[in-house]
């Protein structure tokens, strides 16, 4: 690994791949500062525009775009109390009111500094942990993966959404879009109508360019805002400094960056679980709980550190074991692919420089962004939120067609993001949550062929299923992630009548 | 009236192109189609030759790699087979998955609409066990196989009517057995599960194997080509064992049908260079890449014996 990570040095700090991180950073906050566009978004544009790049120059960009879109989030949400993406959700609660007090350049660099250091620790934690999950990886078969999907797709369906029916209907949906395709093991047709275009199913990286993509544009020309915000409320200069305070944040911190690490190891929870339960564990331990949603920088703190801290933690089950962690992770798996690079142990194996390249570039674009943000980006970016957004929509569009025409040079694919997108857009508005569909499209169908495949290989024996240490718990587990909102609403239900 | 004049106009500047095609091929970008997705092995060989290709081309000859990938290749297939026959569409096919499709009956396109211009590479089909196995060779495992209660499961890369699945109910039926395919339909998962032990054995393409095999995480029982490679020459051949199983992936280069022949013979003769470059064969070498050049009228016969191959197989044991 020492190996690896030397070789990977003079590969990421080459300067044409300083050059792919800086724009990538520079474009994730883009992204992340306009409300409606997520980073998913945009490495869903990026990723089709790296074909045929150096896999170093593509995934800088990338790391770059997730660790600037985690603060960009942040930017709007401050400003305008409008998050620009949705793990910035918690940051609106104190940070647009710090603005209102007149606090907005305070805010805003208590979020960029939190973010960073959540994300320095979780690249660390990136480098570090991945070998010893690569070689505990070699003990995965086809029954172990079988589980993992189940407990991947356990853990989205109670973790998302106050309407736990919604959630369940959503990520049926997607479970029902994976189903699409050839089956491998007996080339019986499902649902492809005599498609040709079908036969291998719908592809992933199209769906996932529909459903975040296009429904936010569609609200935009729907709200039709033609102006942006006036120039007199950007107080951008300077206004303390909470790199003095460092004392006061490092509990806060420390707590933050634990809890994102987490989150963001276990596939299926998310940049917006690890905010908000970093903000709920600040709030829970403070002197003062009170003052949290009244202008409290802890709360800045806490979000935006745990967000910060959920990046580069959710690329390790994605890395090392080809599961998406979260949205981000799942469209930077399809970025990989597209180099040829198969995620798996296999990838560490065959092409360590690019593996530890990739993470000492997530390490390198989190001090970037300090830089970045710090000197210029908060100041600069600031002012984009005054561009008409009836005049962004067309233009994400337009960037959004030319994306998807060239994954498969197909007009199909087109067709299918216009559909997948209104679609995606009603079900929006009828509050039901996008990202299970996305969990349930893509593990859907490796839960089935996985279950198949061990049940192949045991012979038709069930028992097999739960033959392995590993297997056990990971069924437990999952069956653990399914009671717990039951037993929440048992223990809600007991307390309420007593 | 002025819908007709560019009508006309278009209809001659195509009939002046198309005779300036005949004077002097190359004229314009020629369209590569691959039939699968950027990154993965046939895209990686289509972009690196095409380089080669427009050296010896020579004048500004351009080639564009266009991905067309979908259906297991059949997406691309047929716009290669049902492309305009000018020379300015051409096209990667990987036999046998290309005759297999056509001997199952659903595609638009008989191998008869395509112009085969040359073979490229030649990747022979291997049996794998996991490094702890008790199998040391082919021998072992069909005793085992035959031994068993229940017959013995054999992990592919491919999915049904694969040319390893068809390698598989060939072997199985000269080796008087039986075994149970499971199908990991990538690579990648079926190497993880040679490599972890999930699976007993396992076939893929040798080169996938090479690597892995000479670290000593996996053991080549049999090597499904008529002679030893030379990148593992202690592998045995399945002919060795005295079971005629000869499959392989090839990568080769075709045209639509009614393709001029001094255009093929310019594609051919330009491939035949871009392999003989000294470059490219460097390239070639160090990435293990098995290059076998068959000329435009060797290929066709190539093509033709694996689709009577095939149509055998089919009518005995259907895969699908």
């Amino acid at each position: 690994m020492i190996d690896a990570l030397l070789h990977a040095i003079p590969l990421v700090f080459a300067p044409m791949n300083i050059l792919a991180m800086f724009i990538g950073l520079i474009a994730g906050l883009v992204v992340g500062c306009l409300p409606g566009l997520t980073v998913v978004t945009g490495l869903a544009v990026l990723i089709p525009l790296t074909f045929g790049l150096d896999p170093l120059f593509a995934l800088g960009m990338m790391a770059g775009m997730y660790n600037g879109g985690s603060y960009g989030g942040a930017i709007p949400a401050i400003l305008m109390r409008v998050p620009g993406t949705p793990a910035s959700v918690a940051t609106v609660l104190d940070g647009y009111k710090m603005t209102q007090q007149g606090k907005a350049a305070y805010a805003l660099q208590v979020a960029l500094l939190s973010g960073v250091i959540g994300s320095v620790l979780s690249s660390i934690s990136l480098i570090l942990l991945s070998p010893p999950l690569v070689s505990f990886s070699l003990l995965f078969g086809p029954i172990e993966y079988f589980w993992l999907g189940i407990l991947g797709l356990a853990t989205v369906s109670s973790l998302l959404g106050d309407d736990l029916p919604k959630g369940l209907i959503a990520c049926g949906i997607g479970l029902l879009i994976g189903a699409v395709g050839q089956d491998i093991s007996n080339g019986t047709e499902r649902f492809t109508f005599g498609q040709l275009d079908l036969l291998d199913g719908f592809s992933a990286i199209v769906l996932l360019t529909g459903l975040f993509a296009v429904p936010p544009v569609l609200q935009i020309v729907e709200e039709a805002v033609k102006t942006g915000m006036s120039g007199d409320k950007l107080k951008l200069h300077r206004q303390g400094s909470a790199l003095s305070q460092w004392r006061f944040f490092t509990p806060v911190w420390i707590r933050s960056s634990i809890i994102g690490i987490i989150i963001g190891i276990l596939p299926g929870a998310g940049g917006s679980m690890s905010s908000f339960l970093a903000y709920n564990e600040a709030k829970r331990v403070a002197r003062n709980p009170e003052t949290f949603g009244h202008g409290n920088p802890e709360g800045v703190a806490a979000s935006e550190c745990g967000n910060g801290a959920d990046n580069a933690a959710s690329l390790i089950p994605a890395l090392a074991l080809g599961i998406p962690g979260s949205g981000v992770a799942a469209v930077i798996l399809g970025g990989l692919l597209v180099h040829g690079l198969r995620p798996g142990p296999q990838l560490f194996r065959e092409h360590p420089d690019i593996v530890y390249g990739f993470m000492l570039q997530f390490l390198a674009t989190s001090f970037m962004l300090a830089l970045v943000g710090g000197l210029a980006a908060t100041r600069i970016f600031g002012q984009v939120l005054r561009l008409p957004r009836i005049v962004l929509a067309p233009v994400i569009l337009l960037f959004v067609t030319i994306g998807v025409y060239s994954v498969n040079n197909s007009l199909f694919d087109l067709w299918v993001l216009l559909g997948v997108g209104l679609i995606g857009y009603v079900l929006e508005r009828l509050d039901y949550p996008s990202a299970p569909i996305v969990l349930g499209l893509l593990l859907g169908p490796m839960i089935e062929s996985q279950l198949r495949l061990a049940l192949t290989i045991s012979g038709g024996n069930t028992s097999a299923l739960v033959s392995t240490p590993i297997a056990v718990i990971l069924a437990l587990l999952s069956a653990a992630i399914l009671l717990t909102p039951a037993w929440r609403l048992f223990r809600q239900r007991r307390t309420a009548a007593a | 009236m002025i819908k007709r004049l560019s009508i006309t106009a278009a209809l001659a500047s195509v009939l002046l192109m198309t005779g300036a095609a005949r004077a002097e091929y190359p004229e314009k970008p020629i369209e590569m189609i691959v039939a699968f997705a950027p990154g993965g092995g046939t895209d990686v060989a289509a972009r690196s030759i095409a380089r080669y290709m427009e050296k010896y081309l020579g004048g500004n000859a351009r080639i564009g790699v266009i991905n067309k990938p979908g259906a297991g290749g059949e997406i691309g297939w047929t716009a290669v087979a049902q492309g305009k026959p000018d020379g300015y569409t051409i096209g990667f096919i990987n036999a046998p998955a290309i005759n297999a499709l056509v001997v199952e009956g659903k595609t638009k396109f008989k191998m008869g609409d395509l112009q085969p211009i040359a073979n490229l590479v030649y990747d022979p089909g291997v049996l794998v066990v996991p490094k702890s196995s008790s199998y040391g060779s082919l021998k072992d495992l069909i005793d085992a196989a035959k031994k068993a209660s229940t017959p013995l499961v054999i992990g592919t890369s491919g999915a049904s009517g694969s040319s390893e699945h068809i390698a598989l109910l060939n072997f199985q039926r000269l080796a008087d057995t039986k075994f149970t395919p499971a199908f990991f339909g990538g690579t990648a998962p079926v190497r993880q599960a040679v490599l972890g032990g999930h699976v007993p054995a396992a076939t893929m393409n040798l080169s996938e194997a090479l690597q892995i095999a000479r670290e000593g995480n996996i053991k080549v029982i049999g090597v499904m080509s008529a002679e030893r490679s030379a990148y593992l020459p202690d592998a045995p051949t399945f002919r060795e064992a005295g079971y005629d199983v000869v499959v392989g992936a090839s990568r080769g280069i075709a045209a639509p049908k009614g393709v001029p022949a001094d255009v093929v013979a310019k594609l051919e003769k330009a491939i035949d260079q871009a392999l003989k470059d000294p470059e490219y064969l460097d390239a070639a070498k160090k990435a293990e890449i098995p290059l076998q050049y068959l000329a435009s009228n060797d290929f066709k016969a190539f093509l033709d014996r694996a689709t009577t191959d095939l149509e055998a197989t089919w009518k005995a044991t259907p895969w699908k």
